[in-house]
């Protein structure tokens, strides 16, 4: 009997455990599967230049990834294995590349860079170039300038680590979404096998496949909220719009998604013994069908407009 | 040698006539996009924008500049993801710049060429017709900028895998005004 018990829980436990596998080891095996490119930006002299704007864009997609130099000069990229092009900019300098860096995973590439200053920007400047050097100037003396509407040449001017948290925060949010909508199809099956783990006529393999889907979705569910929860927060951003109710019912989907697990490991062992689901366990399905929803209600506040 | 006076008189004042410029303010500006998405439609407006005019030899070169950041679409997050994209934070202003003869300025309909700096990349456009309408002392004008993401090398923004629409048009209204 005590056998068979241990038996019963057992795809449950190695459900869980596998989730948690799932929950923890995500983020890391993210990581493994990139290389590391980093190095120092000075000037001549060897003086750090800080704030500078680092781009490494993959030669084969063209995609850019942006990065700011601390105060001592160095900047680190995570990246996925491929050939890179690296851009140098900061203002007052001129704009380096480096064509070619090749990123392996495990490995960490080192692409130092020295950059030379410019006086000023002379003849036809890209827009880059001109905002960068010399934001607040006009072309004539006949032309207003951005001084002459009252905007200084600090505020003109770019701020490149903002602009690499925005990325990054945008780059984390991206990722939320895919992983919130790839969620759907576990939950969705886990719903639709309840049907046949609750009732009375019930066989262990039923149960055990929505233990199995089950399992899949909280561990999908955790790698969603990761995504969420450690992607940048933007400095004086005052939450306004569907964004709201989408982070409102976090508060009800987030402890339902711990919540519906426990309910169900308990009403598993009890099915497993062959008795009736009672007690606590009872609320199984309850608390999965109201996490469900507002975890669906979730996903509909941020794709149609109310 | 009176009659000799005057005319040096005269004639020594003609630069100076010449050079007498006129200046031009924004009293009043808002600029909206509008975003097509196949699930819906949203628009961003802000009311930040600050410009001058200054006249000078029968042309008049105008400047208007709006921080990105002020576009509002009633969305926190749409808004920080627009910011993103469009490398607000790089690049914090939108620059429009454009002149036009002195004598253009008081016909009902304008057609004006705009250099307009955005993202960090400069795009011409030619001969974008605005409406114009003289209310007291202000002048207002009306029109629509048929932007469009790639003219700035803008990544399309998706939502749920699906991109917008490439057109983003800006419809402008500027009330302007004689600097005193």
């Amino acid at each position: 009997m005590v056998l068979d018990i241990a038996g019963a829980r057992w795809p449950c436990f190695a459900g869980i455990a596998g989730a948690f596998l799932i929950i923890i080891s995500a983020p890391s095996l993210m990581a493994q599967a990139v290389g590391e490119l980093t190095g120092t930006v000075t000037d001549p002299a060897g003086t750090p230049v800080a704030f500078a704007f680092v781009s490494a864009i993959n030669v084969e997609t063209g995609r850019a990834l942006p990065a700011a130099t601390a105060t001592d000069g160095s900047y680190r990229f995570s990246l996925p294995s491929g050939n890179y092009r690296i851009k140098f900019e900061s203002r007052g300098y001129e704009t380096l590349e480096i064509p070619a860096a090749n990123v392996t995973a495990l490995s960490t590439v080192v692409e130092n860079c020295v950059l030379a200053p410019v006086e000023r920007p002379q003849g036809n400047t890209t827009a880059e170039q001109a905002q960068k050097a010399a934001p607040s100037t006009s072309n004539k003396p006949q032309e207003p300038s951005l001084e002459d509407l009252g905007i200084t040449p600090s505020q003109a001017k770019g701020n490149a680590r903002e602009q690499a948290l925005l990325d990054r925060r945008s780059h984390m949010l991206k990722i939320h979404q895919r992983l919130g909508l790839i969620t759907i199809a576990p939950l969705g099956a886990t719903l639709i096998t309840s049907a046949f783990a609750g009732g009375r006529q019930t066989s262990r393999a039923s149960r055990d496949a929505h233990a199995a889907l089950g399992t899949a979705t909280v561990g999908m569910y955790f790698s969603t909220a990761y995504f969420a929860i450690r992607a940048p927060k933007i400095p004086g951003t005052k939450t306004r719009g569907p964004i709201r109710p989408h982070k409102t019912l976090a508060w009800i989907h987030g402890p339902g998604m711990i919540l519906t697990p426990i309910l169900g490991e308990i009403a598993f062992a009890q099915k497993s013994r062959g008795e009736r689901v009672h007690g606590i366990a009872s609320a199984h399905g309850p608390v999965a069908i109201v996490t469900a929803g507002a975890f669906g209600l979730a996903v509909v506040s941020v794709s149609v407009k109310f | 040698m009176l009659r000799k006076l005057l005319i040096s008189f005269w004639l020594l004042s003609l630069p100076g006539l010449a050079w007498a410029d006129s200046q031009w303010v924004l009293e009043q500006g808002t600029l909206t996009y509008h975003v097509s998405h196949p699930l819906h439609q949203f628009d961003g407006v802000s009311h930040a924008a600050k410009g001058k005019g200054i006249c000078h030899d029968g042309e008049c070169n105008f400047l208007i500049a709006v921080p990105v950041k002020s576009f509002d679409s009633g969305d926190s997050n749409r808004d920080l993801h627009m910011l993103q994209v469009t490398r607000g934070a790089q690049f914090p202003f939108v620059t429009v710049r454009t002149r036009l003869p002195e004598s253009a300025a008081t016909s009902a309909t304008i057609t004006l060429d705009l250099e307009v700096q955005f993202a960090g990349q400069t795009f011409e456009y030619k001969q974008v017709p605005f409406q114009r309408s003289v209310q007291g002392s202000e002048t207002r004008i009306t029109g629509t900028i048929p932007a469009k993401l790639t003219d700035f090398k803008i990544d399309p923004p998706t939502l749920l895998t699906m991109p917008v629409k490439n057109e983003i048009p800006v419809r402008v209204d500027l009330s302007w005004g004689p600097m005193r």
